[in-house]
């Protein structure tokens, strides 16, 4: 069970924006991929979110081919928060949120989305028109409607083990957030994995990346420059060359957790 | 709130059925107790005018509501990707092409060819904006603006090789109207419009999460492609069959999909409905006040709705937010 990538190449016109890439997300773990601009992150969450098909390579959704998949089979099982865009017409927060509702009972709905919206801190805004929300408020309510797209009814959620595999792929969840909600959204990412979620997440502050990801990847032009746990990628050397600027990281034992800067 | 839109459409049904150049006592007539003459007007003259009029204004409206979530553009129209021009250029085709053509025969050939007109100039939209790697919204709308350059283009052109009883044809078709209803040209057109507009109030859920973006509307499990392919084909076909047999009726598509989301909110289960009832309401009171205001002589329909519609388009470009 797991989201994966083999081998992947991918080709955008004449550039080649993957090669050679091989990743898998495995439920109940968190893992953030790292970069510089124009690594491919991006494009890569989006082959794995199955909307742009591999030019060489598999791409699969628990064993199955992610493009044999149609969209409703895939979005019953993963769901993405891109950069938000704004919304032509006038709906409200509650109605936004509603869009994650992928069953069609409406019986659970309200209290599941009550609970999403209490999780991520948008209770207040539910009346609210989405259009009038600032651009941290609208990344959170998008958060929340791919949350409640993982929600699954209480007789699957009785252990992890008997719940459906889902997986959530963010591309930085944490551009317009405060350092609170920031705290907020990475902490909930990090929860989801106790509901057997496997969350794959673009993110640009790597000390956020080394304090809530189990695992960290590590794209450069394309291609896989290291991988695994965030103190074995996260080192001056890897770093430094990565992002062709010095790079420090240093233990900080009283935090007990890495505290990685540029220099 | 569509309970009260429900009840607004049965409301200008009533008094578009009751209000005509000839007085007749709607009483009476339910009664059964009104002359033959009366009878004769109601059944066979207002009768059917109206329901063409129902029908029309309902299928602008769905159809504007339909194109305006699909191109997240509240300015989007039928009138404005080509739909109704292509619509327009096959009716013409056949009005000089065949002016001989009465009867039966023309009240089945102008609507299908009206509707092969709308279809086959969408389908060149969509075969032409997707032609580019992707099938996105900008390019349609600009697409749709040659398109209808290009329309204009052959409609002039059979305007100017027609004949002076064609021309006159023409013209007075090409100005937009519900005048010329029988019950011969309206059924085929109305049976066209329905069963082509009828799928596209299933997709309100589409066209909601489509509002998302293209992207989040298929990460939230929409077959994208599939959704613009079922928009545009309902309302090419519904307009077309409605273009056939009252003309270019402009703005009801347009400004009826607003008052909607004014009254009821953005959600498009229910802006689609709404837009039926109202745009149902709309086209007959016009219709009514088209045919009644300077009775027994009758202003064309399009004259109204655009005196109507072009101020509110004015006012909704100062009040639409860059998407």
């Amino acid at each position: 069970m797991m989201l994966a990538v083999r081998d992947a190449h991918l080709k955008l016109g004449a550039t080649s924006v993957l090669r050679q890439v091989s990743l898998e997300v495995t439920p109940g773990s968190v893992t953030a991929l790292v970069g510089p601009n124009g690594a491919g992150k991006t494009s890569l969450l989006r082959v794995l979110a199955g909307e742009m098909p591999l030019t060489q390579g598999h791409a699969s959704l628990n064993g199955r081919t992610l493009n044999r998949m149609s969209p409703q089979e895939l979005a019953r099982r993963r769901g993405v928060v891109t950069q938000s865009t704004a919304m032509a017409f006038d709906f409200y927060v509650d109605e936004v949120l509603e869009m994650g509702w992928m069953h069609n009972c409406r019986a659970n709905l309200a209290r599941a989305a009550a609970q999403v919206a209490g999780d991520c801190g948008i209770a207040h805004l539910a009346g609210r028109r989405f259009n009038t929300l600032s651009g941290g408020e609208q990344q959170r309510v998008q958060f929340a409607r791919a949350l409640l797209q993982a929600w699954q009814p209480p007789e699957a959620a009785i252990g992890p083990e008997r719940r459906e595999p889902f997986y959530l792929l963010l591309d930085e969840p944490t551009s317009s957030l405060d350092l609170a909600h920031e705290q907020l959204v990475l902490r909930l990412a990090r929860q989801a994995r106790d509901y057997n979620i496997g969350v794959l997440m673009i993110l640009h502050d790597l000390n956020l990346a080394s304090h809530f990801a189990d695992r960290v990847v590590l794209l450069v032009g394309g291609c896989l420059a290291a991988t695994g746990r965030p103190e074995e990628v996260f080192t001056d050397r890897i770093l430094s060359s990565a992002y062709g600027t010095g790079v420090h990281v240093e233990w900080h034992g009283q935090l007990s957790r890495l505290f990685i800067h540029a220099h | 709130m569509i309970g009260l839109l429900g009840a607004v459409a049965v409301a200008a049904l009533g008094l578009s059925l009751a209000i005509g150049a000839v007085p007749i006592s709607m009483w009476e007539m339910l009664r059964g107790a009104s002359t033959g003459l009366d009878h004769t007007i109601f059944m066979e003259i207002r009768a059917p005018r109206v329901v063409l009029a129902g029908f029309v204004g309902a299928t602008l409206a769905l159809a504007g509501a339909s194109l305006q979530g699909l191109f997240r553009n509240p300015l989007a129209d039928p009138g404005l990707i080509g739909v109704s021009s292509g619509g327009a250029l096959g009716a013409v085709c056949l009005i000089v092409g065949a002016p001989t053509l009465t009867g039966a025969l023309a009240s089945y050939a102008l609507p299908l060819a009206a509707v092969a007109g709308s279809v086959s100039v969408t389908a060149f939209l969509y075969v032409f904006s997707s032609r580019f790697g992707q099938f996105s919204i900008v390019t349609i709308v600009l697409v749709g603006i040659a398109v209808n350059a290009l329309a204009g283009v052959g409609i002039g052109l059979f305007q100017y090789v027609s004949d002076d009883a064609s021309l006159r044809t023409l013209t007075f078709w090409m100005m937009g109207s519900f005048g010329s209803s029988t019950w011969s040209t309206v059924l085929p057109a109305v049976v066209i419009m329905a069963v082509a507009a009828l799928p596209l109030l299933f997709l309100g859920r589409g066209l909601d999460l489509l509002q998302l973006g293209e992207a989040t509307a298929f990460h939230l499990g929409i077959d994208v492609r599939r959704l613009k392919r079922r928009v545009i084909l309902c309302t090419a076909v519904a307009v077309g069959a409605g273009v056939a047999v009252s003309g270019i009726i402009g703005f009801i598509g347009l400004v009826v999909p607003h008052l909607v989301r004014l009254a009821i909110g953005a959600n498009h289960r229910f802006v689609l409905a709404g837009a039926v009832l109202l745009g149902a309401a709309l086209a007959m009171l016009a219709d009514t006040v088209a045919r009644s205001l300077l009775a027994p002589a009758e202003i064309p329909v399009s004259l109204i709705t655009s005196a109507l519609g072009a101020p509110f388009f004015l006012w909704l470009i100062t009040r639409v937010r860059p998407a």
